[in-house]
Formats: C-alpha cells, structure tokens, sequence
C-alpha cells in the first residue's frame, strides 16, 4: 500500500468536506471578503468563492481550498485533527485571560504644572493635601496589587504630573521591591511624565530600581508647545533636556515617549514622525483623541471625526513603511498590536483591543483618593462627573468587593463581542475590542450601537487598510511580519 | 419631513432574523419599520430628510445585498453550531474556566 494518496485524490473536482466555523465581512468595493476563523487566522476570498465555499461547491482542486484547509475553515477525509489545531490555537489566544490584572496604576497626584486643554484630571494648585495619594492609599492599594494572580506585575504611575509626588513613587517602588522580594514574580515600574520637572537625583532612582519612564511629545516643538501651555512656554524644551539626561543616567532605552493627537496634530503626521526619528526612538504610537474630559469640554473632539483621525493613521503609517523600506527600522506600536492578534497565535493584550474588555481584568486604576476604576478612562469619566466604572474604595472595600461588583461584571458581560451585535458576526472580532468605557461615554450604553459607534469605524478602517497592504505590498508585509513576531 | 422606501421580503427565502440583522447594520443611515403579513416582510425605510433619491437607492441596493451576506452566515451558523461548541469545550478544557472540572495543579 502507497504511503500517499493517488494523484487522483487530489484531482477530484469535488469532496465532501465540512466547515468550520467563521465569520465573513465585505473587505472593498471589489467584491472580496474577509473570512476570519475561531483562531483569527484569516484569509480574503472573492464573493463567488465565499458563496461556492458555504454551498460546499468548492473543488478540491481550487487554491482557495488549500488555505482554508490549512487555516482551519473547513475540513475534510485528509484533515482529521483540525479540531484539536484550531482548539490549541484558540487557547493559545485565551491564555492570558486567566494570568488576571497584569497593570497596577498608581495616581500619585491629580497637580501639575501645565495646563493642557485637552487634560482631563489635572489641578494647577500648591495643595499636596488634598491631591496627593497618602502612603496609607499607597499601602492598601499595594495588597491589591500582589492579590493578582498574574506572573508579571507592571505598576505604572500616572498623574497630574507624577513625579511631584516623587517621595511617594520612591516609597512604592522600595515598598513593592520588598513585597515582591518572596514571590520573584516580573515586577515592572513606569513613571508617566512629561519630565518637566526631572532631576539627576530621580533619575540615578529610576537607574537603580530600573524604573522605566515614559513622556508626552506631540511632535515637533510648536506644535508641543501649542498643545502643553507651561509657565516659561518650554514644555518641548524641558522635554527634550529629561529625554537626554534619561537615557544619560538611566540608560538608552529606559524612555519611550506618547504623543496626544489634537486637530492641529492632523495635517502634520510626516513632521510628528520626523520629531520621533530625530531623537533616537525607535516607535511611536499615533493614537487617536479621546473622548474624555476637558477634551469634550472644548470641543476639541469635534474638532476631526474619525475618518480625518484614519486618514492621518494611513499617511503616518504609509510614512513609516517608508522610512522602513529606506533602511530606517521604526514601528508604529498601534498597528504591532493588531498585526500581532491578525499574525500570530499571540494576543498582547492591549486593553483597547481585548474581549472581554480589558477594564480591571487586564488594567486597574487606583485614585489617588483610594477610588478603584476600571482604567484611565473611567477615572477621567469620574471627573467629568460620570462615576459608572467607580468599583470601591481602598479605604472600605475588599479585593473581592471590586473585583466582583456590579460595576465590573455588568459592563465586562454585556460588552463581551462574540455575543454583541454585529460584532458577532464580524470577521474583524477577534482583531477588535468591547470598549464598554468609550461607548458608555459616547452612547450611553456599555454595547452601543456599532452602526453608529466611532471606535467601530475607525477600527475597522485601520483592519482593512492593513489587510490591503499585506495583500498589495510585499515590502510591507516583510516588515508587518517582523513587528508582529518582535 | 423624512423619506421613506418601501420593500417586500418573501419569509420564504429570508427569515426574519436575517432580516432584522441586516437592518440593524444600517442604523446610521435609516430608520426600520417591519410588518409581517402571511409570507411577506413589509419594510419601511426611513431616511433623512435631506437624503437624494440616488443615495436611498444606493442604501437600498446595500441592504438587499446584505440580505444575501446574513442568509449565508445563517448557514453557516447552523451548520458549524455543534462542532463551534465542540472547539470551544476543547480549548477550554482543563483551565479551571470550565464549569466541574478541577483547576490543573502542574
């Protein structure tokens, strides 16, 4: 008996197979379609291939039927364990769900020095009393902390501007490092700052508790300095004196940097991207305007829709592909993400693109007040007077009261995409996040209606163009599969 | 004063599910009216008032064709259920997520 099977066999026109379970959605005015399976592998099918495909008239001998073969869509007499790859492959995915809250942010202080309009939290006063997290928050919020089943623990501070409460930074920081000291577990520290306000003396801190630092630059320094008003008008400048004497002290790579798109942000994508190249960073994170705070108060929202946000996203990215291609390695961190979930088994874990959403389960806040949220989000809500994703407080609840209040698990089971609607049937689901927060804000409604949903549009955008370039632009799909495997 | 287009759906090839799905996409763009009587699905299409004829034909054209796209994934639906359930047991078995099962101790 032959150990292959005939050529015959594989030259049937036609076979019985069955399919796996998957998702389609249109992905052009061409008339192809996306088809995502369980796992998020995809493939892009014509319309009469999706169509023959699901009438089981596909052939065995089309090409289309080696992929979706080999990417789990359908099985058949030659195929007997894609059952058990494609349940392997799912859990892999899911891994990281049961590891639990990973991000600890710690706000130290609501006070800063600028006065940002687009800022959401933060107090121009002296007043350390009644801004500043007490050593007691502190303490109470450090037992949640090491609760966390997870491996990896990332305690990051937020603000206002952190570092004007750095005794308290330094007091965690020692404090975690001797908790921590027993169960050896990765323990990561990130101070958000915008550096104004950095000394040696943190610094030579931050170098011996390998505390990394992460900074605002919004491009280059008009622009910054437009968007980041400071007594002296020198944010840019101070900035770029902390980026230095950081990686002086601290080391090269111990500061990475976050720009905040603003309207003026729009035209100016190549110029923002120039700025992070011509300081030596490596990546960089366009990110879209949020939809909290100040930000809505002045309008500043309105200011672009989310189709101007993808249009400056696509020339930003076609930029980079760029400077890529002429030999300068730069990422753009938002799409490594996607192209992670889209390219690998891998899912990073990126809160924004997590169902169940990732609020408290992946990211928890702890208020310098000792109000528990959800995420960054929810406590900017907070301060617009929206307290929906408040969990408790330090000062009264326990881990358990938190973690299992109604405030959580409503908003985390209704928002759960594999049962919202269109989302369920959405190829790009496995590539997209519930966001619960950003459409409570927004619609008033954990779910939303995605129609009408912003974040769906613009996710969605992003999804197909990256799909597009994978297909259309080898260069890119070269670079694409080294920023998902990093 | 808001527009409107009209659209019979025969139940005998769409059901109301696909229906209602289908509608639901468009809800940025009209509002739905749905009643049924015997085998026919009477839509309405509700547009905005500054909406052109050749835009509510467009949106009509689209609706229509996503009829087509939700009869194919209702197939696919019913036809994947079990073996859907099945995967979904696997790549959850012997986590601790699931229901009776102990957590692993290794």
């Amino acid at each position: 008996m032959s150990r292959f099977q005939s050529i015959e066999f594989y030259q049937r026109p036609t076979t019985p197979y069955q399919l796996l379970p998957f998702r389609f959605t249109q992905l052009n005015e061409r008339g192809e379609y996306v088809v995502t399976n369980l796992a998020g592998e995809h493939l892009v099918l014509q319309g009469d291939q999706l169509r023959a495909l699901v009438r089981h008239e596909l052939p065995r001998t089309s090409p289309d039927y080696q992929d979706l073969r080999a990417r789990h869509f359908l099985y058949d007499d030659s195929s007997k364990s894609a059952l058990d790859l494609l349940a392997l492959k799912i859990r892999s995915r899911y891994r990281r769900l049961a590891e639990f809250t990973g991000l600890h942010i710690f706000v130290v202080t609501l006070r800063c020095e600028h006065s940002c309009p687009y800022c959401q939290v933060s107090r121009q006063t002296e007043d350390t009393e009644a801004f500043d997290m007490s050593r007691e928050t502190a303490d109470k919020a450090l037992e949640f902390v090491f609760r966390s089943p997870s491996p990896a623990i990332k305690i990051e501070f937020q603000g206002g501007e952190s570092l004007l409460n750095f005794d308290l930074i330094r007091y965690i920081v020692e404090r975690a490092e001797s908790i921590n000291y027993e169960g050896k577990r990765n323990l990561q520290f990130v101070i958000a700052t915008n550096l104004a306000v950095v000394t040696d003396e943190m610094l030579a801190f931050c170098r011996d508790h390998r505390v990394h630092l992460s900074t605002s630059l919004d491009g280059p320094q008009d622009l910054h300095n437009r968007n980041r008003p400071r007594p002296g008008k020198n944010s840019y400048e101070r900035a770029l004196d902390g980026i230095e004497r950081a990686r002086r002290i601290v080391g090269r790579d111990s500061v990475t940097a976050l720009m905040t798109t603003t309207a003026g942000s729009l035209d100016r994508v190549r110029e923002i991207i120039d700025t992070y190249v011509g300081l030596g960073f490596t990546g960089m994170f366009l990110r879209p305007l949020s939809p909290y705070g100040f930000a809505v108060k002045t309008n500043a929202i309105a200011a672009y829709s989310a189709d101007r946000w993808v249009k400056f996203y696509r020339d930003g990215l076609d930029y980079i592909l760029s400077l890529n291609k002429a030999g300068i390695p730069f990422r753009e961190f938002y799409t490594s993400v996607i192209l992670k979930k889209m390219l690998t088994s891998d899912d990073p874990g990126f809160v924004d693109l997590m169902s169940p959403a990732g609020i408290a389960i992946k990211g928890i806040v702890y208020n310098y007040d000792g109000a528990v949220y959800a995420s960054d989000e929810s406590r900017m809500l907070a301060e617009m007077g929206d307290q929906t994703f408040r969990l408790g407080s330090l000062a009264s609840d326990s881990y358990e009261d938190v973690f299992l209040s109604d405030a959580l698990l409503n908003p985390l089971e209704e928002s759960f995409a594999g049962s919202v609607p269109m989302c369920d049937e959405c190829a790009f689901e496995p590539y997209c996040g519930a966001e619960p927060v950003f459409h409570h804000t927004v619609q008033g409604d954990f779910v939303g209606r995605k129609a009408e949903s912003s974040f769906c549009r613009r996710s969605m955008a992003v999804f197909r163009h990256l799909i597009e370039l994978l297909r259309s632009d080898p260069d890119a799909k070269r670079i694409f599969l080294r920023w998902a495997n990093r | 004063m808001p527009k409107s287009r009209s659209l019979t759906v025969d139940l005998t090839v769409y059901s109301l599910d696909c229906i209602k799905r289908s509608a639901y996409r468009f809800t940025d763009r009209f509002a739905f009216d749905l009643k049924i009587d015997g085998n026919a699905a009477l839509c309405t299409l509700s547009f905005d008032a500054k909406a052109s004829d050749q835009v509510m034909d467009h949106i009509v054209a689209s609706f229509q064709k996503e009829l087509l796209d939700q009869d194919l994934r209702a197939t696919i639906r019913t036809e994947t259920k079990e073996v859907r359930n099945l995967i979904l047991a696997h790549a959850f078995s012997r986590t601790g997520l699931i229901g009776d099962e102990p957590f692993p101790v290794d």
